[in-house]
């Protein structure tokens, strides 16, 4: 006896069709409402500079801030090859650290959330040091990787920020790495300025990264510092337990059990925030590029 | 669809010495830019010229011809503004030895 599917099957199925027969949003498995999908040739969909905090005086910002400086629109151009293009269009958002070892930099999208549920991070990006020798130079990018910044409602009981970090660490100290971390331990705040409205942490200083259990991965890289390849990445976060779900990265899927998020008192102003953070960080005295095709954020509302 | 309009900060209270300049800006999708110089604080000595550079590849720069006097006062204000800059973008500066400018350097850039 075979049995109709019901409304609920025949509506999900006639989702995924139409976002499978969509080449824009077939690469994805977004869950049901789709919060927001960046394709840079359409601008920087709201990925801005992450500025650290100040107060009366920008000598106050943390230099961990400072050094940060806009996301560009990037047709990833090479001086032996010419503009490599992203997936789908010539461009992808391009974040760049300066020139000095250990060097970070970080795009932020701000928005809030009306739902307390899954929600998902679906990224393609490739990462490549600048192209300044004629070398491999495949340890020359330390890190990258991507953070929320998350707060519960300003009604919710025992209302706590929230941090998943993760990040990809390359190389460190010119060895070649390769493994997945993740960072739960915080920093503590620190008051900018003179008074005490405006504080300030640096969640991304080196210290406090723990393996991701299973963690190690090695991407395509490529066989000279100027041929790219993009990779997928997958992160699920529930909104409502503030606990990571799922992760995953081309074809390997990674046990969340043991990760854990930084986790702090609720702020005053944070109230509902959902920040998604792209990062970059360089090993040596060389700019390191974080290049992102498309970003879609969905959640199951 | 309204064109592509960016402002983008390049250069934040960075204390300009010596053979200065903003990091590399790649904006081959914008047909100008203009390009603005503040002093945040007190200049320190003489303060030279700052003018655009472009480049091939983001990492060989060359004099693109649009220059400006750096600010002499704090909040001063230099502007230049360029077209046909091909991809890469920056504002570069030689400062005389004791010589200084902490600045807050913006791109506007244009499709």
């Amino acid at each position: 006896m075979t049995t109709s599917p019901t409304p609920n099957e025949m509506a999900e199925a006639l989702r995924l069709a139409i976002l499978r027969a969509d080449p824009k949003l077939s690469r994805f498995d977004p869950l049901p409402r789709i919060i927001s999908h960046d394709e840079f040739a359409n601008g920087h969909c709201g990925w801005s500079q992450l500025v650290g905090n100040y107060q009366d005086d920008l000598d106050t910002m943390l230099p961990g801030y400072a050094q940060h400086t806009g996301a560009m629109l990037s047709t990833l151009g090479h001086w032996d090859s010419g503009s490599h293009g992203g997936m789908g269009s010539s461009y992808a958002l391009k974040i760049a650290t300066r020139p000095h070892k250990g060097a970070q930099n970080v795009a932020i999208k701000r928005h809030t959330f009306r739902h307390r549920g899954r929600i998902r991070f679906e990224v393609y990006f490739t990462f490549k040091p600048e192209a300044s020798e004629l070398k491999l130079s495949e340890t020359d990018v330390r890190s990258i990787g991507f953070l929320f910044d998350l707060q519960a409602g300003d009604n919710d009981k025992g209302a706590e920020r929230v941090m998943p970090h993760l990040r990809f660490l390359n190389a460190l100290d010119g060895k070649h790495v390769e493994k997945w971390q993740f960072k739960q331990q915080g920093t503590s705040f620190r008051p900018v300025g003179d008074g005490d409205k405006t504080l300030s942490h640096y969640h991304l200083s080196p210290d406090g990264w723990e393996d991701l259990p299973g963690g190690d991965q090695r991407l395509c890289y490529n066989e000279i510092a100027t041929k790219v390849n993009w990779t997928y990445l997958r992160f699920d976060f529930d909104l409502g337990a503030m606990e990571a779900l799922d992760f995953q990265c081309n074809d390997r899927v990674f046990d969340m059990s043991k990760f854990g998020s930084m986790r702090m008192p609720a702020m005053k102003n944070l109230w509902c925030m959902l920040n998604f953070c792209l990062f970059a960080e360089t090993d040596t005295d060389k700019r390191a590029f974080l290049y992102v095709d498309s970003v879609c954020i969905s959640g199951d509302f | 669809m309204l064109p592509e309009n960016i402002t983008s900060v390049v250069a934040r209270n960075e204390t300009w010495t010596g053979k200065a300049a903003s990091e590399p800006h790649e904006a081959g999708w914008a047909r100008e830019a203009v390009i603005f110089v503040r002093a945040l604080k007190d200049p320190k000595g003489s303060q030279p010229m700052a003018r655009v550079e472009i480049s091939p590849d983001g990492m060989r720069w060359i004099a693109e011809g649009a220059e400006a006097a750096m600010p002499s006062v704090r909040d001063g204000i230099a502007v230049m503004r360029v077209a046909h800059f091909g991809n890469w973008l920056r504002v570069a500066a030689d400062f005389d030895d004791g010589c200084e400018s902490t600045v807050l350097v913006t791109i506007h850039l244009k499709a």
